[in-house]
């Protein structure tokens, strides 16, 4: 009797044993990539951020609160940085939303086609696009030498100002904020858009109260998608900014290799990271919160 | 200037890889680390976080095959490693990119029986440095600027040298001798130099600039919103400062002060600050003034060059110059090939052949009767003697912090 109710018991703990040494054996190859590839260097510029500038140059171990006290009191790249990705945002979101909601409920059977275009210039360096708006946006056959025919106006320019920047980070970001959009409005069923306008809603009010709040997810994954890189953005403001407008990444950059100061820089990058963490709680907190209310109006 | 156009003909006939190599050595890209600094800078710190990695072999990194025209050296004379110790047939060097003459290669190759002539290539001297704190070894001979020479002394990167094995540097002027970086000239060899100054377009200006002082006005003047600054410190306050009468590496807080004052008002005129493409918007007419290096001045100037439609000018007040040294590693496995090198290099004829191979200045006094004329007549390859006395290197000042914060907020003042 005890070997006949032990054999169940045995073969249920073979099988838990299984199922979490597969569980390990699926985890662990992404595990260690994180622990190496994002938890260890987190760590290394936490501890670097206390640290002092060697003589040469680099990173001597300490436990001083120096550089955050630098790092505060040159808040301007900060703040740039926040004012050009909130910008930014918000303008893939304004181009982005009615691109989405085209290709979901408009595009009919062209829609694999123009999910491809939106795709097409990844196969492209993210370098070489950049250097295209160059031309684009250039005063010799571009935007800018247009606008100068036009009014006659020579000193008109486009690059080289926090416009040119903005353009090029919204064109870099779109992808990422159309397509949670574009899944989100997808699913959507349009059988709650008839409904609200039987019940003789407008279109302004359909979108707003039911459109808007079925997309919201898609939302909020598009704008934190964007809004995180555009924060770190270096190669953007260096090329079509002509290097004028400052942003963290461009002031890493001189605190690593210009000062060779890799405490300042790490002191400045866990900034950023604290920084990225509170505006997006913020955002998560204010959404949601918003969210919360409108079910409690609907009920 | 024609020898500008012959030498780009020159170019032309290279295959792509040689071209491009060509392009990626000339100082407006390898002093500037604005394109590539996202990857270098990810590569640097993974170097020095990576330093359990013990002694990555030269071969790993990035190199060229040394090719073969061995006609070259049929006119290679042995004077010479007589009298020295047997040269081993191995030489590993780490080296800016494409930065010594293939015919002077192949030349020491014969001359010395070295079969082996490892060339890797680093961007800049923060990645030489980083690599060797990194811990990498089996090099014998690198390149870096001489501002960097007392940081590799202090870090034990380098060894110093016994000259007695390297006669050819009684040819080495002595404006270039016990400079500050090496007092006693035992750690390096100096390699060629070049200068900080003003690049214009005398076509699209009422008068080219002869001073700091008259480039600070026409900033502010015809120039504006069409002048670009590169975008290394060194180089940036190096104008106010000389323009003001005090050392471009001034430290003093009140001058430093006034240096600010001068950034902070020629801010709102800079077209753009840029290290990469400057030779692109001065091409176009888009800039006409640049602080900045003669680099583009046999690249993408050099038709206008030839049209005498844009130059280059030594600022009459001084200015920074830069010095690349030759230097042995301190684990140099192969240090008679080295000393061979050195030497080697220094040779009138040898030197005269680098010079003309890659258009910077030497130091070598003898070598200058066999550089091509075009060249050595040409002020802003070699400055004139008065220029020359009134030229200062540049020291590593990467550590004063008022420097930096004046920087960031002139840059940020730009951005307006």
């Amino acid at each position: 009797m005890a070997a006949i109710a032990s054999a169940p018991r045995r073969d249920a703990e073979t099988s838990r044993f299984r199922s979490r040494l597969v569980t390990f054996a699926l985890v662990f190859p992404t595990g260690l990539w994180y622990v190496a590839l994002l938890v260890a260097p987190l760590l290394i510029v936490l501890v670097f951020s206390f640290g002092i500038r060697a003589r040469n140059g680099g990173y001597e171990p300490a436990f001083v609160l120096d550089n955050y006290v630098r790092a505060l009191s040159r808040p301007e790249p900060f703040i740039t940085s926040v004012q050009m990705a909130l910008a930014g945002t918000i303008g893939c979101l304004l181009v982005g939303l009615p691109l989405a909601y085209f290709i979901a409920t408009r595009a009919g059977r062209r829609k694999g086609l123009l999910i491809l275009l939106l795709v097409v210039p990844f196969w492209t360096s993210f370098l070489i696009r950049t250097y295209a708006w160059l031309i684009v946006l250039g005063p010799d056959m571009g935007l800018a030498g247009w606008v100068q025919t036009l009014t006659g106006d020579d000193r008109f320019t486009i690059l080289g100002t926090p416009v040119a920047v903005l353009i090029g980070l919204v064109y870099g970001y779109l992808p990422l904020m159309v397509f949670p959009l574009y899944v989100t409005l997808e699913r959507m069923d349009r059988s709650l858009v008839e409904a609200s306008k039987d019940l003789g809603a407008g279109r302004w009010a359909t979108f707003r109260q039911v459109t808007l709040p079925i997309a919201l997810p898609g939302l909020v994954t598009g704008s934190i998608l964007v809004f995180i890189p555009m924060m770190g953005e270096y190669v953007i403001p260096q090329i079509l900014g002509y290097g004028k407008t400052y942003l963290m990444g461009n002031a890493l950059v001189s605190d690593f290799l210009e000062n060779r100061n890799w405490p300042n820089g790490s002191a400045r990058a866990v900034g950023l990271i604290v920084l990225m963490f509170v505006t997006i709680a913020t955002y998560l907190w204010f959404v949601n919160r918003g969210r919360g209310s409108r079910e409690v109006s609907v009920l | 200037m024609p020898g500008w156009a012959g030498r780009r003909s020159d170019v032309a006939d290279q295959d792509l890889d040689a071209l491009l190599a060509r392009m990626a050595r000339t100082k407006v890209n390898r002093r500037s680390f604005l394109a590539a600094s996202g990857l270098a800078g990810t590569s640097a710190f993974l170097a020095a976080c990576s330093s359990s990695g013990g002694t990555p072999s030269p071969s790993t990194a990035t190199s060229q095959a040394p090719s073969g025209t061995a006609a070259a050296s049929a006119s290679a004379t042995s004077t010479a490693a007589a009298s020295q110790p047997e040269v081993e047939s191995e030489l590993f060097m780490y080296n800016w990119s494409d930065y010594i003459s293939e015919t002077n290669r192949d030349t020491f190759k014969e001359r010395f029986g070295v079969e082996t002539f490892q060339y890797d290539v680093y961007a800049d001297n923060e990645e030489l440095i980083a690599k060797l704190q990194a811990g990498a070894s089996g090099y014998d001979i690198a390149a870096p600027t001489a501002e960097y020479l007392p940081a590799m002394v202090q870090e034990g990167f380098i060894q110093k040298l016994d000259l007695a094995r390297i006669p050819n540097t009684k040819h080495i002027n002595k404006s270039f001798k016990k400079l500050w970086w090496d007092p006693t000239d035992e750690y390096q060899v100096p390699k060629d130099y070049g200068t900080t100054g003003i690049l214009y377009r005398s076509d699209l200006l009422s008068k080219i600039p002869a001073s700091w002082r008259e480039f600070y006005d026409m900033v502010k003047g015809e120039a504006s919103g069409k002048t670009v600054f590169v975008t290394s410190q060194g180089d940036v306050f190096t104008f106010p400062l000389k323009m003001l009468g005090y050392s471009l590496n001034s430290v003093d807080k009140a001058e430093l002060e006034e240096a600010r004052k001068i950034l902070l008002e020629c801010a709102p005129h800079l077209l753009a600050l840029d290290s990469d493409t400057y030779g692109d918007k001065m091409a176009t007419g888009e800039a006409v003034l640049t602080l900045g290096w003669t680099g583009p001045l046999g690249q993408e100037l050099a038709p206008l060059v030839e049209e005498n439609k844009a130059g280059y000018v030594v600022p009459s007040e001084g200015t920074l110059f830069w010095m690349d040294t030759w230097v042995m590693l301190t684990d140099a496995p192969h240090p008679n090939a080295a000393y061979a090198w050195l030497n080697f290099i220094h040779e009138p004829e040898i030197q005269a052949e680098e010079t003309n191979y890659n258009l910077y200045a030497t130091c070598n006094d003898a070598a200058k009767e066999f550089v091509d004329p075009e060249i050595l007549n040409d002020p802003a390859i070699f400055p004139p003697d008065e220029v020359i006395a009134s030229l200062e290197g540049a020291q590593d000042t990467s550590g004063n912090t008022q420097r930096s914060d004046i920087m960031e907020e002139f840059k940020q003042a730009i951005g307006g």
